[in-house]
């Protein structure tokens, strides 16, 4: 459904989005990155709102810049918070579903239909200035999804949401990835840009993670960790004779490298942390050292990502 | 019937003529001139050629002169108040949406930059040429010029030419320079229409504002009376010459600036 093949993006001198490839086909995929990251420019390069400077971008075997066969089967739901004053839901999403090419009836059957499933029914004729931002946020989504798009891309849709309206859109949006194919029969290719990982994990997604507009890493959540796992993890130690515990576990297999921080702390890079920490704790008792702190690295999602982006940066060993 | 019911029962054939999302647009912006403040604006631009009618009719002993009356009603209608008022309206078709967040979601959709824009330039015409009719209805009832029926006809199409090629010409600073767009239309609007087209030379030729002065004097069977020197100013083909150079100046500025809008990209500024 999406194919980038080396793709840039040039600002002038700055860069957006720097060499990218990546194949995604349908299913639900979930882009990581911190704010800056390049998430945006690479939604909208496949969005066909922005051209590469270099590269090929290709959406349902097209370019989708300039393209209305692409773009036609495109919903796209943007990070931007909505300004529009006047306009109620109803007419906004109205507006959108006849600007994809519907005729005003049909236009108006869908949004409402749209504004009904992302829990907007009731306040779908109300002054969008008089709407919290959470309300926006959906009006936002049911424009994106009321034409019935083949490829539906979301930039941080769920900001601005309380946990219950979170819960509720995550599963919402999740149902309409996996439901059954769109109109055009087609297969549906979900894209979420997110700089939380509990989101993008809550929707079963694949895993494309950018940093600084690069893809460091793609896969599931499971080949992630297991990429990670692979490099080398951190052992922090803090004790009453952190020299002496380095000459102990210097030898150790796995171990990578040592360094200190302060006096009485030893961080220890590894590939056999469990192994490591065993030997730690042998080290402690037959020297009688004292150990007050032992912190393995943050194993979870969060964690990972948190190693990506340190790697990437040159900070990790 | 719930409203998901109504959807699904409601199939659409997707595949409309390009002027149904032109009409969308056109319909989307009229809702949003119907502000108060635009309205207000509006009411000033109506009432203003009146005013200044008014005054000018009070000082004369003997009442107004036909022509003097034409002329100023010229200057007042289809000069200033449609130049204000596209200078209002189609300016900022891009900024506006830009600053509204409303420009993603549009230029996402088929034909949507396109329709932006057409659209915008629909409303802009019908508004303004609205405001500028309803204008000279009030200004020629005021200054009670004698025979004021064939003059309302006249000072109308003029509107309408005006509208019709002046937004156009707007449309061209409001893709090239969405942010600064009413600065460059101010200036776009000095140096082309009142200064190029003033230039008794080739030049003058592609400015809309020859093309109304030289409709205004055919129209009005001035030509035999005009000085020599103020017949450089104005072209002596006949009418159908001068609505047809509109119409081509027109197309072809709007052509320009859909090609232009098409392909601009608006980079997102929080990454930049």
């Amino acid at each position: 459904m999406i194919s980038l093949t080396h793709v840039t993006k040039l600002y002038g001198s700055v860069i957006g989005v720097n060499d990218v490839t990546v194949e995604l086909g349908a299913g639900a995929h979930g882009l990581l990155g911190p704010n800056g990251a390049g998430k945006t420019t690479l939604l909208g390069l496949v969005t066909g709102q922005l051209r590469p400077t270099m590269g090929r971008v290709h959406v349902c075997g097209e370019r989708p810049f300039a393209n209305p066969r692409v773009l036609q089967r495109i919903g796209f739901c943007p990070a931007a918070d909505l300004t529009e004053r006047r306009a109620t839901p109803r007419e906004w999403v109205r507006y959108l579903v006849r600007l994809s090419g519907y005729a005003p009836h049909a236009a108006s059957a869908r949004a409402a239909a749209a504004l009904d499933r992302v829990g907007l029914g009731e306040a779908m004729d109300r002054p969008l200035a008089t709407l919290s931002k959470g309300m926006r946020q959906r009006a936002k989504l049911a424009g994106a999804m009321a034409h019935d798009p083949d490829l539906l891309v979301l930039d941080e849709p769920f900001d601005g949401l309380d946990p219950m309206a979170r819960h509720d859109l995550v599963g919402l949006v999740r149902h309409w990835a996996v439901s059954t194919e769109s109109a055009s029969g087609s297969t549906r290719t979900l894209l979420v840009a997110s700089h939380l990982l509990h989101e993008v994990e809550a929707l079963h997604a694949g895993l494309a993670v950018i940093l600084g507009g690069r893809l460091v890493a793609s896969g599931t959540a499971r080949e992630i960790r297991d990429m990670v796992d692979a490099m080398p993890a951190e052992l922090r130690v803090r004790c009453d004779q952190p020299r002496r515990l380095a000459e102990a576990v210097c030898g150790t297999t796995g171990t990578e490298s040592l360094r200190f921080e302060g006096d009485d702390v030893l961080v220890v890079a590894t590939r056999q942390p469990r192994e490591l920490a065993e030997r730690i704790t042998r080290v402690a008792v037959d020297d009688r050292l004292a150990i007050r702190e032992l912190v393995a690295g943050d194993r979870s999602l969060e964690g990972i990502f948190s190693r990506l982006v340190r790697l990437h940066r040159g900070v990790a060993s | 019937m719930t409203t998901a019911q109504v959807s699904a029962t409601a199939e659409p054939s997707p595949r409309l003529p390009p002027c149904g999302s032109w009409l969308a647009v056109a319909g989307f912006q009229m809702r949003r001139l119907l502000s108060r403040q635009r309205l207000l604006l509006a009411a000033l631009g109506v009432v203003f050629p009146a005013a200044v009618m008014l005054a000018v009719r009070r000082t004369a002993a003997d009442g107004l002169d036909r022509d003097l009356a034409v002329t100023m009603l010229y200057a007042l209608v289809p000069e200033a108040v449609c130049m204000l008022g596209l200078l209002v309206t189609m300016c900022p078709a891009v900024a506006d949406e830009l600053e509204r967040g409303t420009w993603v979601h549009v230029s996402v959709r088929p034909g949507g930059r396109r329709a932006l824009l057409l659209g915008t330039y629909l409303t802009a015409v019908i508004w303004t040429g609205a405001v500028a009719i309803l204008a000279i209805l009030l200004a020629l009832l005021v200054a009670r010029v004698p025979q004021p029926l064939p003059l309302f006809g006249m000072l109308s199409a003029l509107v309408v030419v005006s509208c019709l090629g002046r937004a156009a010409l707007f449309a061209l600073p409001a893709v090239i320079l969405p942010k600064r767009a009413l600065v460059a239309s101010v200036a776009v609007a000095l140096v082309v229409e009142y200064l190029a087209g003033f230039i008794p030379a080739v030049i003058n030729q592609a400015t809309v504002s020859l093309r109304l002065r030289s409709l205004l004097v055919e129209w009005m069977r001035w030509r035999q009376q005009l000085p020599v020197e103020m017949q450089l100013l104005v072209d002596p083909q006949p009418a159908v010459v001068q609505l047809g150079a509109v119409a081509v100046l027109t197309i072809a500025m709007l052509a320009v600036a859909v090609a232009i809008l098409e392909y601009r990209q608006f980079p997102p500024s929080d990454e930049i």
